[in-house]
């Protein structure tokens, strides 16, 4: 989803580096949707993923001086907004359902007549499975990645995302008969 | 026939080549099964691509504009100011407590000498509290946000008058020290009260 480009970045960048509000609001309009996007997709809650907008943005106005432009400015924004969401997970860990198996997070019916739509699915997948799957499938990290931002190890990342997609396939009707 | 796992098809859609992954290749081509698990995978890899871009309800750039700018105050404050005003403190005690040339009773400087260094232990006090609730980084919701903001630009406009005090006229600086001072710690109150309110609301 790499995508979202600041049309204007090279008359932007120098000013939002000078704290300059205009500069710092024509950023915010070119990623606030996609931040908020990848927090929602990996918190549980709105009110989540609104406080990791803000933690994003705070981070990017006191930060921005720092970005060289080695990669893309989009790029640098959304590894500031997965690390926010992954704190953000870390800190809600009580609320995590990763130490409890799916039966217990929603009472398991039979599974012919479950058939979720997707979003419904992942969104019964518990948070870290969640970052996971978003972080590997849609915003294109790898690995190795995952496993730096998540503070585990690649193995940790590979089973999350294959288990992940075991219990999308099921819950989405999607088994394949042997 | 053993079907491939998960994992095997998983790593089959990386970039790099894990080892036993010609094995499975051979097997994909001559197994349906797995070939349909392996499209079903591509499939909903592809669907979750296309999820519709979820937008935040509102638009919080003032907010966090706000925000921004208070923690920028705030360690300009801490870099800068904490020495310009204790520069400024001892110079508004030296004036409040400096023997009057004037017509002004000694008893007097030294009851107002000492409603300032009550006052000015009260400014500290308060600042220790403040920080407990480590304003820098907590996240507050707009209107809050805007409030602690706008105490924290008067709190800042305070610092600065106190911090040019001494190049005033000696009688002005008395009666302005004491006056800032108190200033400063309704000011100071009014924020903690802010912080614990908010603290008190999302359990801290």
């Amino acid at each position: 989803m790499d995508v979202f480009r600041l049309a204007d970045a090279d008359t932007v960048l120098p000013g939002a580096r000078a704290g300059d509000p205009a500069a710092q609001e024509a950023l915010f309009r070119a990623f606030q949707a996609p931040v908020y996007n990848l927090a929602r997709r990996i918190c549980r809650t709105t009110e989540d993923a609104e406080d990791v907008l803000q933690e994003t943005f705070m981070e990017v106005f006191r930060s921005i001086g720092r970005f060289r432009g080695d990669g893309s400015l989009w790029g640098w924004v959304r590894t500031i907004a997965a690390s926010k969401a992954l704190m953000r997970l870390r800190r809600n860990k009580y609320r995590d359902a990763d130490a409890l198996p799916d039966d217990v997070m929603a009472p398991r019916r039979e599974d012919a007549a479950l058939r979720m739509d997707l979003e419904a699915a992942l969104e019964r997948l518990s948070e870290t499975a969640r970052a996971v799957v978003w972080l590997h499938d849609v915003e294109g990290y790898t690995h190795e990645e995952i496993a730096t931002m998540m503070d585990r190890t690649v193995s940790f990342s590979k089973s999350q995302l294959a288990r992940a997609h075991v219990r999308l396939r099921r819950w989405l009707g999607e088994e394949v008969p042997a | 026939m053993t079907h491939l796992t998960m994992e095997q098809l998983l790593a089959m859609r990386e970039p790099g080549q894990e080892p036993g992954v010609q094995g499975w290749r051979d097997h994909l081509d001559v197994c349906d099964v797995c070939q349909t698990e392996l499209s079903r995978l591509d499939q909903r890899v592809a669907r979750l691509r296309a999820l519709p871009l979820l937008k935040p309800s509102r638009n919080r750039f003032l907010e966090i504009r706000a925000r921004a700018q208070a923690e920028r105050r705030r360690r300009v404050f801490l870099v800068s100011g904490i020495g310009a005003l204790a520069l400024a403190a001892s110079v508004a005690l030296a004036v409040v407590l400096a023997p009057e040339s004037g017509a002004r009773p000694q008893d007097t400087n030294l009851a107002g000498g000492q409603e300032l260094q009550e006052t000015m232990a009260r400014s500290r006090q308060l600042e220790e509290a403040l920080s407990v609730y480590n304003p820098e980084q907590r996240v507050l919701d707009g209107r809050t946000a805007m409030i602690a903001a706008t105490l924290e630009d008067r709190l800042a406009r305070v610092d600065q008058r106190l911090q040019v005090m001494n190049l005033m006229d000696r009688g002005v600086r008395q009666s302005e020290s004491l006056r800032l001072w108190r200033e400063r710690v309704g000011l100071l109150d009014a924020l903690v009260d802010v912080h614990a309110t908010r603290a008190g609301y999302v359990g801290f």
